[in-house]
């Protein structure tokens, strides 16, 4: 086996833990309890899986009405790459730059290109993955609804492989090219996490952008007919910002036997090579350099007694210190940062453009409609979820336990009570999901102007809720926390324990809105109904609370690392 | 000091006996010398004390106290310097110091005094206010040392405290060892070195496949065994397989 090959076989089984898995299931015989659980998320997604091919099945029956059906074609080759340049982002930074396996792989004679190609691969099959429920559904209904052609059916995976290549590759150019220059000098993670935010500007910046171009409400009544009227009239409209798109979908329609459709593949597969020889021939020259720096020691500094002397605490309570160590590891630790921290601050921004940019008739204007709708208890209803949402989808609590990672043994031998040590972690969690409330309640108050009764009733409903899921969360991370992880982009976003934790709170919200509406449905008066909920929501908290802090007395001890 | 008492345990669902009914007692102010072959059962073992691991059988007391039942108070009093150095990379060597006093509660005044000190003599000074991230490997397991020795605990459990360390921070670890049991403390440690351990020991156990082979000071070691050469020849002919 050559180098390259070895060494994506190498990363593509630590990422995905096979022969971990493995050894878990035969060897050790543990965690065969996961495999019913499996199949049963796999099921459970069934359902929805068939509505969305309804749905699909639907929206082609009415494009094909119009002669546009290609136009599904150019709608789920624009919303894969999408996805992928947004998501794609975040995981190429962690995977190229915060693996821990990096130094390893360094002193290795290996080139830099196959480095990171090998990294490269693995963040490739993970976006196969991630799209496979959202764009593998669109181009299959397209296939049988089409009728004929078995042609399609060839070329159809043949996009699906290529489909991924130009975004992931062009986020991996700026990635590179962005590491190597900010790499420099004492304060890289400051540079790091300012780049990684530039990133995110320049990704939400190109998402409005291209759904703006997909809209099609800027046109008038006779732009429309004219659309309508040509065979690629939608196809163009969609897909006009992203070339791309608009080539696959004629290669897809068309086949590769006519003149149009090779020429389509060959401008799609043309750039997909040129774009991955361009981040091949810049990992040659710059990944090192923006790699080595990472693990560089900046230089010891020579220090006074003085000076040293004040960094000395004459002593604090335990949960204290252990609160002090939990936000210093999530601050400092980029990744972290950004996921937690500058998410729950960003979330509220990112929604509430989201919202104010949305047009008429869709979800969005739907949200923000029913945020501001005349009726207080259906405001304060969705004010107090957007609320919620936005301090605890951060995945902070849910990842609590996990972050700590393999120096989890220092939690087990310093004589400090679990209870304490789960009282500091929840501490912390609320700490930043109060963060998210505060930026919540500010884009609320700031940019849609609700009225303070409005924000000061949902707040009274939402501390309580969020301090209850916290620690729902909390029990989530702790039941089976992912302590044996490389890349802290595992520990938190990659993390089966924040997906299921996220899982059970929506499920939480939906019993709770219920609640709300059926407590207003009953004749009380508002106050009440907000009286009541908010006490729930206390009783629960306290609940939950008490609860973890129980759990977390036996599970502690059986916790081996 | 230490008691462990029939203690086993097992991974991989009993697939694997890690330790197999260990029995071995440790008084105040002794060294013991824990040694074995790789996957003998030494940190397995090391671990139940400290409380990481928990055993699936058996009992470990620390000064009387059962370490599962009275979990807190034998954490209080023991100080666990691990094989590998994994701890906070994040945070400043001086934080990682400062939060090891505050969960046991040292006061300021002892805090600065021994941090000061043992920086000093590990040559740690200046380096102790940058990130842990950027030490090297022995570096790291001198500012694990230097928190255990500030803490001061009653019982110290080592696990191949001198890997990677340089000679002098070696010697200055090994004088430390003596001093804390002359005064009455406890040492349980473990090392590959058999030169150390056979100076520095008081007494030594030699475990092999999770069983315990050997136990005793030197002299009693070398009339269990033909080859009375050196401990390690002992240690050789009682650990073949």
């Amino acid at each position: 086996m050559s180098p390259t090959a070895a060494l994506i076989k190498a990363a593509l089984n630590s990422n995905f833990g096979w022969s971990i898995v493995r050894h878990r299931l035969f060897v050790q015989k543990r965690d065969r309890w996961m495999v019913p659980l499996v199949a049963l998320g796999v099921v459970g997604v069934v359902p929805t899986l068939v509505l969305y091919v309804r749905l699909l099945g639907d929206v082609f029956d009415m494009l094909n009405s119009l002669g546009q059906e290609k136009a599904l074609l150019t709608l789920a080759v624009l919303a894969g790459q999408l996805m992928i340049l947004v998501f794609g982002l975040f995981y190429l930074i962690a995977t190229f730059y915060f693996s821990r396996d990096l130094e390893y792989l360094i002193a290795l004679p290996l080139k830099p290109s196959q480095i990171l190609l090998s990294k490269f691969a693995v963040v490739l099959i993970n976006e196969y993955l991630t799209m496979a429920p959202f764009i593998l559904p669109a181009l299959i209904v397209y296939g049988f609804k089409r009728h004929g052609d078995p042609g399609y059916w060839l070329i159809m995976p043949l996009t699906y492989i290529l489909l991924p290549v130009i975004p992931l590759t062009a986020a991996g150019l700026v990635v590179v090219g962005m590491m190597r220059l900010v790499n420099v000098g004492r304060k890289k993670d400051l540079l790091i996490i300012s780049g990684s935010l530039v990133l995110i500007a320049a990704a939400l910046f190109l998402q409005f952008g291209l759904s703006r171009a997909a809209g099609t409400s800027d046109l008038d009544t006779q732009q429309i007919m004219s659309m309508i009227a040509s065979p690629d009239g939608l196809v163009q409209t969609i897909g006009r910002r992203f070339p791309p798109a608009i080539w696959a979908t004629r290669f897809l329609h068309d086949g590769l036997m006519t003149a149009s459709g090779l020429s389509a593949f060959a401008l799609f597969s043309g750039l997909s090579i040129l774009l991955f020889g361009g981040l091949m021939a810049g990992a040659q020259r710059l990944f090192f350099g923006g790699l080595v720096g990472l693990s560089e020691r900046s230089g010891v500094r020579v220090r006074g007694g003085k000076a040293l002397a004040i960094k000395f605490s004459s002593g604090c309570h335990p949960v204290r210190a252990i609160f002090l160590r939990e936000v210093r590891l999530m601050n400092r630790t980029p990744i972290f940062l950004l996921n937690g921290v500058l998410g729950v601050l960003l979330i509220p921004i990112v929604l509430a453009l989201t919202l104010s940019s949305s047009k008429q008739g869709t979800d969005s204007a739907d949200i923000l409609r029913l945020m501001t709708s005349a009726k207080p208890a259906t405001g304060i209803l969705v004010t107090t979820m957007f609320m919620i949402v936005c301090a605890t989808l951060s995945g902070v609590a849910s990842s609590s336990f996990s972050r700590e990672g393999r120096k989890f043994w220092i939690s087990k031998v310093i004589p400090v009570g679990y209870r304490q040590q789960v009282s500091a972690k929840f501490l912390h969690s609320s700490a930043i999901a109060l963060l998210g409330i505060g930026s919540a309640v500010a884009v609320l108050a700031l940019r849609f102007h609700l009225g303070a009764w409005q924000w000061l009733s949902s707040l009274a409903l939402a501390l309580p809720v969020t301090a209850f899921i916290t620690s729902l969360n909390l029990a989530v991370d702790l039941a089976r926390p992912l302590l044996d992880w490389i890349s802290p982009q595992k520990a938190m976003k990659q993390n089966l324990n924040v997906l299921i934790a996220m899982l059970f709170d929506l499920g939480f919200l939906f019993l709770y809105g219920l609640a709300f509406v059926a407590l207003g449905k009953s004749g009380l008066s508002l106050g009440a109904v907000i009286g009541i909920m908010a006490t729930f929501g206390v009783g629960l908290a306290c609940l939950a609370f008490t609860l973890v802090s129980q759990f977390a007395l036996r599970r502690y001890p059986s916790i081996e690392t | 000091m230490i008691e462990i008492d029939h203690v086993s345990k097992s991974y991989n669902k009993g697939a694997v006996r890690a330790v197999d009914d260990l029995t071995l007692t440790v008084p105040p102010g002794e060294i013991f010398g824990f040694l074995g072959p790789n996957g003998a059962g030494k940190t397995t073992t090391i671990k139940m004390i400290v409380g990481i691991l928990k055993p699936d059988a058996g009992t470990i007391r620390i000064a009387g106290l059962d370490n599962g039942a009275e979990a807190l108070r034998c954490k209080a009093m023991t100080a666990y310097v691990p094989d590998e150095p994994e701890i906070y990379e994040r945070l400043k060597g001086i934080e990682y110091l400062n939060f090891m006093g505050d969960v046991y509660g040292v006061s300021g005044g002892e805090r600065r005094n021994r941090i000061e000190h043992w920086l000093q003599a590990f040559e740690l000074s200046r380096a102790v206010a940058d990130p842990i991230q950027t030490y090297s490997h022995g570096m790291r397991q001198k500012i694990i040392l230097t928190a255990a020795l500030m803490v001061k605990p009653k019982v110290f459990v080592l696990d191949e405290p001198m890997v990677g360390l340089d000679p002098r921070s070696s010697h200055l670890l090994k004088e430390a060892m003596r001093e804390h049991c002359d005064g009455g403390g406890t040492l349980f440690f473990s090392t590959h070195i058999m030169e150390v351990a056979e100076r520095l020991c008081d007494r030594i156990a030699i475990i092999h496949k999770g069983r315990l082979a050997a136990c005793g000071t030197m002299a009693e070691l070398r009339d269990q065994a033909k080859d009375k050469a050196s401990l390690e020849n002992i240690f050789l002919e009682l650990t073949e397989t």
